[in-house]
């Protein structure tokens, strides 16, 4: 009785690594432990992969 | 005046906006529906013929009259971190403060009403069509035998989920995936099931449209590779700034002004011919890991859209700015 899309369905892409900033509500934006801004830091955001377009978000699916 | 962005605290990709509204000194509101009513607080009041409305989030307080624009981008379920959450509290929440917003004169990205509209994937393929941008043959069905003939017609098919939502319990992801020719197709009769022609591709092609300014990025692929979904494919070759075909661009532009998005990431596969294939247009798509990528100025052309003064209000009858003849 399973539906012929979820044939094809994986386990949900988790994150590899440890998301290394957190939320400033003074600044409005995350920083990281030595309190640059994480957004300016793009080298950091590609070995992260939080701006990456994937699939399995629990909350949200435009990608 | 203030833009609002409503997001969830780890939007990584917002910061990126935020930044470039923070240099430009325009003031910003972060909010996340989510922290309703923790530290989230809102009060609107009616009285008087006039709407008085204010929003607070980590110790800023702002007018709703205020509001230049309002960006949706990751907002959370609202009130869904309450002390004591439930569906009755998430929808008094959802209408008052989306309620309230909608009552204001700020510009939308995107308004809700065309957001949830633009999540339709079957909705998104007909104006695509229609607005004479190339769609692969598509088929969405609960009929077995539909999908039967359909895989004869096109023997080379692809399945992929007809919301583009993905199951949670358990978590669990569903890729656009080859259709091997001799599948059996009965379980489509389960659930509606969207198959489409493969395109055999050169290139995966992500077009980021802010208002009127087009960014495209293209990803060189391998054709007869058996992972057709990018997202799910090996990092191979990074993505470049290219250029958006004159056949393509009027499409799109009458597809977002049909759509009436403000903003909106459309995914193509380009084929050996050169042809852009609409595959679908994601009203908040992601935009960080393209312009991290290809140094694409995105985040400070959504940053210049959102921080645009509003127009001026038209005259009302009775009201102060009304020439008398």
């Amino acid at each position: 009785m399973q539906p012929f899309a979820l044939n094809y369905a994986r386990p949900a892409v988790e994150l590899e690594a440890a998301i290394p900033y957190v939320y400033d509500a003074g600044l409005q934006l995350n920083v990281l432990h030595d309190g640059r801004v994480a957004a300016s830091d793009f080298a950091l955001l590609r070995e992260v992969g939080t701006t990456t377009s994937t699939a399995g978000s629990k909350t949200h699916f435009d990608d | 005046m203030t833009v609002l962005i409503l997001t969830c605290e780890e939007d990584v990709t917002a910061d990126m906006v935020v930044v470039h509204l923070n240099a430009a000194g325009i003031p910003v509101v972060r909010v996340d529906p989510a922290d309703l009513t923790g530290g989230v607080a809102l009060s609107g009041e009616y009285v008087h013929g006039r709407f008085r409305g204010h929003l607070s989030a980590g110790g800023r307080l702002v007018s709703i009259g205020g509001l230049r624009s309002v960006w949706v981008r990751r907002p959370g379920t609202p009130a869904g971190r309450a002390a004591q959450p439930s569906a009755w509290l998430t929808e008094e929440a959802a209408q008052a403060l989306y309620g309230m917003l909608r009552g204001s004169d700020a510009r939308w990205m995107n308004h809700p009403d065309a957001a949830r509209r633009a999540r339709h994937k079957p909705w998104q393929l007909r104006l695509a069509q229609r607005c004479g941008l190339p769609v692969p043959a598509t088929l969405i069905t609960t009929f077995p035998r539909a999908a039967r003939e359909f895989s004869e017609r096109y023997p080379d098919l692809v399945v992929k989920p007809v919301s583009g939502a993905h199951p949670q319990d358990p978590p669990r992801a569903v890729p656009t995936s080859r259709v091997a020719p001799d599948t059996d197709f009965s379980a489509v009769a389960f659930g509606p099931t969207l198959f489409q022609r493969r395109i055999s591709k050169r290139a995966d092609i992500r077009l980021t449209v802010v208002g009127d300014r087009m960014l495209a990025a293209r990803k060189t692929a391998d054709a007869d590779a058996d992972e057709v979904d990018v997202r799910f494919a090996p990092p191979g070759a990074p993505w470049r700034p290219t250029d958006v075909p004159s056949s393509i661009a009027p499409g799109v532009r009458a597809y977002l002004k049909e759509a009436e998005l403000a903003y909106g990431a459309f995914d193509f596969v380009e084929d050996a011919d050169g042809t852009w294939w609409f595959l679908e247009c994601n009203q908040s798509g992601q935009f960080g890991f393209v312009e991290v990528e290809t140094g694409q100025p995105i985040a400070r052309t959504i940053a210049e859209w959102l921080a645009r003064p509003l127009p001026e209000a038209p005259p009302r009858v009775n009201g102060a700015n009304t020439t008398a003849r």
